[in-house]
């Protein structure tokens, strides 16, 4: 009796945990579900209500927080809440509840996405956040960026803070499929790439007239941050596939600009529609891992014409190796179809480097020859693309030489070399034999 | 002058001969061995330059195991010569008995190292 209530405790407590379970972020379903969004103030809910709503159609579960709530947390019992985090809170001085700098970035580490919008109001805070992240905010607390040749027609007379930007990345993954034709409006701080860190790309960069200074005063010295060094906005995809998104314009994601008709000065063409949507949702696919994340699975190899996997290879084996490589698409994983991924036949340095030709459908395959060296070896997948998660694989394998009985007995070629040794032997039988008698 | 020369060479290959019929009849038997080992080699050295060198360790086997008769064949002559002082305590049954075994093992490690 107590033990059939308690098997229905078990599956009770399981039928509950379930759902809560599968909405956590994990291989099968890379994408995130929960994410938390700091505000400075309840009003930018309904000023950026466009780009909330996209992110809530795309099936995201928005938690809406004042970045000094005093109940801020993003883990309790040692398990996150959150899958991303968004700090659209450019003036905060200090988190409140159990949040800080340190916290943020064990969330990153911990391998979560996080995008940041700041302003020309940025506190320390937000900028120190970005810095250990590879980005340098400009320190000047009164710059904007200012370009006099790229800024947007439609937008403020006089100061030029308000830009048309259409310096982008050339890359599908990250920006989508379809080209963004009207430029993106933005005004907002400059930051550039600190030159230490390999990991952080220039998604949208500043034209080649542009620079940060305050606007409203003389510039009496050459700005810091000048022409395409500026980022406007930038990512970064961390080792372990935590994706970080930083921007200086919180007013990029602003139904205003998301609406707003843009011209650039010098270019006669009128776009009735900013770039900014499209740009916006489509990073923010890539920021929350609806797009570029990979997975491989089913590594697989055995010898030429037989099925099972064997426990060892010998020298000279003709060896097939298939792996299937998928995308996840933001719903399934999709076939992921490329020309460029490498298997290596590895051992402190790649004795085979092949190139995997692969069926469309996800199954990458190449055949080889094991090398005349036997040692233990490596199966290696070592794929970076940018914008794509990177996939390091490796399946151990050892190589073994002939058996003693392996080899070839009796070649032809060596008759001559036979014959010599036994006519030696008979020779000196019949040597001994004559050199004893011959009297 | 090239009539002096080959004149001096035929003088040179009859005294040769005439001092070589004074050697006793065993020492003129390992002679030939010797010859023969000796030519079995030189052949196998030519079949390899022309047919290659694949089967290497074979060729090695055939050629050390003429070399190695030869050279112990040479032992032998050199303690059963009377006219070596050098040996003259040792009895020929002792040098022959020594030929023996070295001959056994040399033939044991060129069986080993043939195939």
């Amino acid at each position: 009796m107590a033990r059939s209530n308690f098997s229905v405790l078990t599956i009770l407590s399981v039928t509950l945990l379930l759902p809560v379970l599968s909405l956590s972020f994990s291989p099968d379903s890379p994408s995130d579900r929960r994410l938390l969004v700091l505000l400075d103030d309840l009003s930018l809910k309904s000023s950026l209500s466009i780009f909330f709503n996209s992110l809530k159609s795309r099936g995201f579960d928005l938690d809406f927080k004042l970045a000094d709530d005093p109940k801020l947390a993003l883990q309790r019992y040692g398990q996150y809440l959150y899958d991303g985090l968004i700090l659209f809170s450019p003036s905060i001085e200090r988190f409140g509840g159990t949040l800080d700098l340190a916290a943020v970035l064990d969330f990153v580490d911990s391998g979560h996405d996080l995008l940041i919008a700041a302003d020309s109001s940025a506190s320390d805070l937000i900028k120190s956040v970005a810095t250990e992240c590879g980005v340098d905010f400009d320190e000047d607390p009164s710059a904007l960026v200012i370009d006099h040749k790229s800024y947007a027609v439609a937008g403020t007379e006089g100061d030029h803070t308000l830009i048309a930007a259409d310096d982008f990345i050339e890359s599908d993954v990250l920006l989508g499929k379809n080209k963004i034709e009207a430029p993106v409006l933005f005004k907002g701080i400059a930051h550039s790439l600190n030159a230490a860190n390999t990991l952080v790309l220039k998604v949208l960069s500043a034209s080649p007239s542009a620079y940060s200074a305050n606007p409203s005063s003389k510039l009496s010295s050459p700005p810091s941050l000048t022409g395409s060094s500026i980022s406007l906005v930038s990512v970064i995809q961390a080792r372990n596939n935590a994706r970080i998104m930083i921007t200086g314009s919180l007013d990029m994601f602003s139904n205003r600009f998301f609406r707003s008709s843009v011209q650039k000065a010098g270019s006669p063409k009128k776009y009735d529609k900013s770039g900014n949507e499209q740009f916006v949702t489509e990073l923010s696919k890539w920021v929350f891992h609806e797009r570029g994340h990979l997975k491989a699975v089913n590594l697989r190899h055995n010898k030429a014409g037989e099925t099972d996997e064997p426990a060892m290879y010998r020298i000279k084996d003709d060896l097939d190796f298939s792996v299937e490589i998928y995308e996840w698409s933001g719903k399934s994983w999709e076939p992921y179809v490329a020309d460029d991924v490498q298997v290596q036949f590895y051992m402190m340095s790649p004795y085979v480097l092949k190139t995997l030709s692969n069926d469309k459908k996800g199954l990458y395959h190449t055949s080889f020859k094991v090398p005349d060296v036997y040692g233990v070896f490596q199966f290696k997948v070592e794929y970076n693309r940018l914008g794509y998660t990177s996939l390091l694989l490796s399946k151990q394998i050892p190589v073994r030489p002939f058996r003693h009985n392996e080899y070839e007995r009796f070649i032809t070629a060596a008759f001559p070399y036979y014959g010599a040794s036994f006519t030696m032997m008979a020779g000196f039988f019949i040597f001994s034999f004559v050199y004893l008698y011959h009297k | 002058m090239a009539r002096t020369t080959s004149r001096d060479a035929q003088a040179l290959f009859q005294s040769l001969r005439s001092a070589y019929t004074a050697t006793p009849t065993s020492l003129k038997i390992i002679d030939l061995y010797v010859v023969f080992a000796v030519f079995t080699a030189i052949i196998q050295v030519v079949y390899m330059a022309i047919v290659g060198s694949f089967p290497f360790n074979s060729f090695l086997s055939g050629v050390l195991s003429c070399v190695g008769t030869a050279v112990l064949a040479v032992c032998l002559r050199i303690q059963v010569n009377k006219e070596n002082k050098e040996f003259k305590d040792l009895p020929p049954e002792r040098a022959f008995a020594d030929f023996v075994l070295c001959n056994l093992v040399l033939h044991l490690v060129i069986m080993n190292f043939l195939g």
